[in-house]
């Protein structure tokens, strides 16, 4: 099958899926009290009699009729890209502008530990994979088996402990603090225009936003913010690419034409480097799409331990404050991104390997 | 009734000698498994969780209080004023580990936490597995409209991750511990019933299948004979790795919050709450010795699944 049909065809597949995911979203919706479905659709200082407005709210959202035609009229509200509302303090009332002002932050924290695993891994494995039964091997199994059973926000706690700035008194290596995405100290009083609600513009990424506006302290304080969650969501990741890589490059050792190549007189370096690597990252690209789905779901939790303002943190505070359409909108959320990102290492696992076709 | 009765003793004969080689078998992997140092470590670990969760069921006192479903017996003060003591060996045993939230002792509430977490892990793979495994076989045996319909469900259950699913289920069924265990479940049978899929499948293709559907076999009944004993060894492979992550899973939402109304529970996830009380005041003790404890039990359950792979997978042994 030529490639442009593969991919067509792998992104048609995606329709059932996210059809599923949204009707298991509503049966999960549709299994909680009606009464808590409408709360946040009440208004307290209206004159309209309360009876009436639930009335109205569950005629809004379709909740009176049966199931099928509810769900149609959830269906429509997701894609028009509603996924409800939400009463809590310092939010805004849609869940959808709350879910989009705290993404760019969970993908910032994502996608920075996944660089820095993959640029981590993918060298120490290619080391370790060709030194097999080492010292160096046995260490490298050590580190990854703990990071397969250590719990993440246990990790988490630890490194508060070990590095945060003003934990243990007195911590020399204590550098770095431990919640929230900035010191809101460094903002001067009237807060600068790029600033709304607590986010900034235009990213959102308090990183990139005070590079743009020219605030170094402000930008220099945010990144040493981000880097004890980064750490923590690397470790998990890390132990598993390096496993796969571990795996790949003693497998790919074992081939005809790696023993081909030595015998022919090809350098070690290059042996290890073109014949055993190459081949080595097609399995470690497979397991991606996995790692991904256990990154995501770390982050929620280091989120928590962090108060990193992300979506993770946002529907924390949604299970405390009992929002059911946010903490829905944030699983179908999470849903997507990795569905898609599934799609991505599919397609890029078709594009390294020509063999592979489905 | 002579006939009868020596016609019967072949039979029983028959049996025996049938049996013989799967015993032999068994003996083999034991042999095996008992050669691989490192798991046969992690195995005696785990034997020794399990030892104190039952010795947590049959005999509770030897913690020294009367209830150990709550640490309310051990609380010495309800306010947080004050610094818990540190761990040290002068005011005896189950002080050893120092104290946490409420100056409750660690080490006797870390033990009775056991009773909790394995407890519940174990339901919870067990049932996962167990149903998972049944559709997963006759899925895959059965193939047709059927595996189609099962592996689109499982597809929705894969495409959002475990933990947040999880929550998503525990928010809608309401928020306890029990609620935990229940959404749990039902976000852990696909894996067991994509795993049982894939071997049933090979299995099928299998000279002996056909050959006992020559002889009339049904086909129930080749899967319940012939291949669930087959897929048997790898869901317990399986099993022995979920152990793991599901007591991090289980820990981990009630860090979150999902114990309402149990706040005092003896449960690892929740120490870990407690403990981030005096986070702030440079107080490791009552987070970093919890944690260390469900550590050792995650590596050395990993440790054992994978001796146990190596052993029971026919592919890597001899």
């Amino acid at each position: 099958m030529e490639l442009r049909y593969f991919i067509l065809r792998r992104v048609l597949l995606l329709i059932p899926t996210i059809l599923g995911l949204s009707i298991f979203m509503f049966i999960l919706i549709e299994a909680v009290p009606k009464t808590l479905l409408v709360t946040p659709y009440l208004n307290p200082h209206s004159t309209i009699p309360v009876k009436i407005q639930i009335q109205n709210a569950l005629n809004l959202l379709g909740l009176n009729y049966p199931a099928p035609i509810a769900y149609l009229f959830y269906l429509d509200r997701l894609l028009h890209g509603n996924l409800g509302l939400m009463s809590m303090a310092g939010y805004p009332s849609s869940v959808t502008g709350a879910i989009l002002e705290a993404l760019p932050n969970t993908l910032q924290l994502t996608i920075f530990a996944s660089i820095l695993s993959i640029a981590i891994a993918i060298p120490l494995g290619t080391y370790i994979g060709a030194r097999p039964n080492s010292l160096a091997d046995q260490a490298g199994r050590v580190f990854s088996l703990t990071g397969y059973a250590m719990p993440a926000f246990w990790l988490a706690l630890l490194l508060q402990l070990l590095l945060g700035k003003g934990t243990i008194l007195g911590n020399p290596v204590g550098v770095f603090p431990i919640s929230g995405s900035y010191n809101p100290l460094l903002i001067p009083h009237p807060a600068p225009s790029w600033f709304v609600n607590g986010y900034t513009l235009p990213t959102h990424l308090v990183i990139f936003d005070s590079l743009i506006h020219g605030d170094f302290p402000l930008f220099v304080d945010s990144l040493e913010h981000v880097v004890l969650p980064v750490l923590t969501l690397t470790y998990g990741i890390l132990a598993g690419i390096l496993r796969f890589m571990r795996a790949g490059m003693v497998d790919a050792s074992n081939q005809e034409y790696v023993k081909t190549a030595r015998s022919k007189g090809v350098p070690e370096k290059l042996v290890i480097k073109k014949h055993i690597r190459k081949n080595a990252m097609i399995p470690t690209i497979t397991v991606m799409g996995l790692l991904v789905a256990g990154l995501l779901g770390g982050v929620v939790l280091i989120e928590l331990v962090f108060a990193y303002p992300g979506v993770g943190y946002l529907t924390t505070e949604g299970i405390l404050n009992y929002q059911i359409w946010l903490i829905m909108g944030a699983t179908l959320v999470f849903g997507l991104i990795l569905v898609l990102t599934n799609l991505i290492v599919d397609v890029t696992y078709a594009l390294t390997d020509p063999r592979i076709r489905y | 009734m002579a006939n009868d009765s020596s016609f019967g003793g072949t039979v029983l004969k028959a049996k025996t000698e049938k049996r013989r080689p799967r015993l032999e078998d068994f003996k083999h992997t034991l042999k095996l498994f008992v050669k691989n140092k490192i798991a046969f470590v992690g195995f005696v670990i785990v034997l020794i969780y399990f030892a104190i969760t039952i010795l947590d069921y049959v005999y509770p006192r030897y913690l020294g209080v009367s209830n150990i479903d709550t640490a309310a017996s051990w609380v010495k003060s309800l306010s947080t004023a004050g610094v818990p003591a540190g761990p040290t060996l002068s005011h005896g045993w189950w002080y050893i580990f120092g104290e946490t939230l409420y100056f409750v002792p660690i080490f006797p509430v870390m033990l009775a936490a056991l009773k909790t977490d394995i407890t519940y892990s174990i339901i919870i793979v067990f049932i996962g597995s167990s149903v998972g495994m049944l559709l997963g076989t006759l899925s895959g045996y059965f193939g047709k409209l059927y595996d189609e319909v099962l592996m689109r469900i499982t597809d929705i259950f894969y495409s959002v991750p475990f933990l947040i699913l999880a929550i998503a289920v525990t928010t809608v069924l309401g928020y306890s511990l029990t609620n935990v265990v229940i959404a749990l479940i039902i976000i852990w049978w696909p894996i067991y019933a994509r795993l049982t899929r894939g071997v049933a499948l090979s299995i099928k293709s299998n000279k002996y299948i056909e050959a006992a559907t020559a002889s009339g076999s049904s086909g129930i009944r080749n899967v319940f004979v012939h291949v669930l004993p087959n897929v048997l060894s790898v869901v317990f492979v399986q099993f022995s790795l979920d152990l793991g992550s599901i007591v991090q899973l289980f820990a981990a939402l009630d860090f979150i919050g999902f114990n309402k109304g149990a706040p005092l529970l003896p449960e690892l996830g929740n120490m870990l709450t407690w403990g981030t009380t005096y986070l702030t005041a440079g107080i490791w003790w009552p987070i970093v010795i919890p944690g260390i404890f469900l550590l050792i039990f995650t590596v050395a359950v990993n440790l054992m699944g994978d001796g146990l792979r190596d052993v029971l997978d026919p592919k890597l042994r001899r």
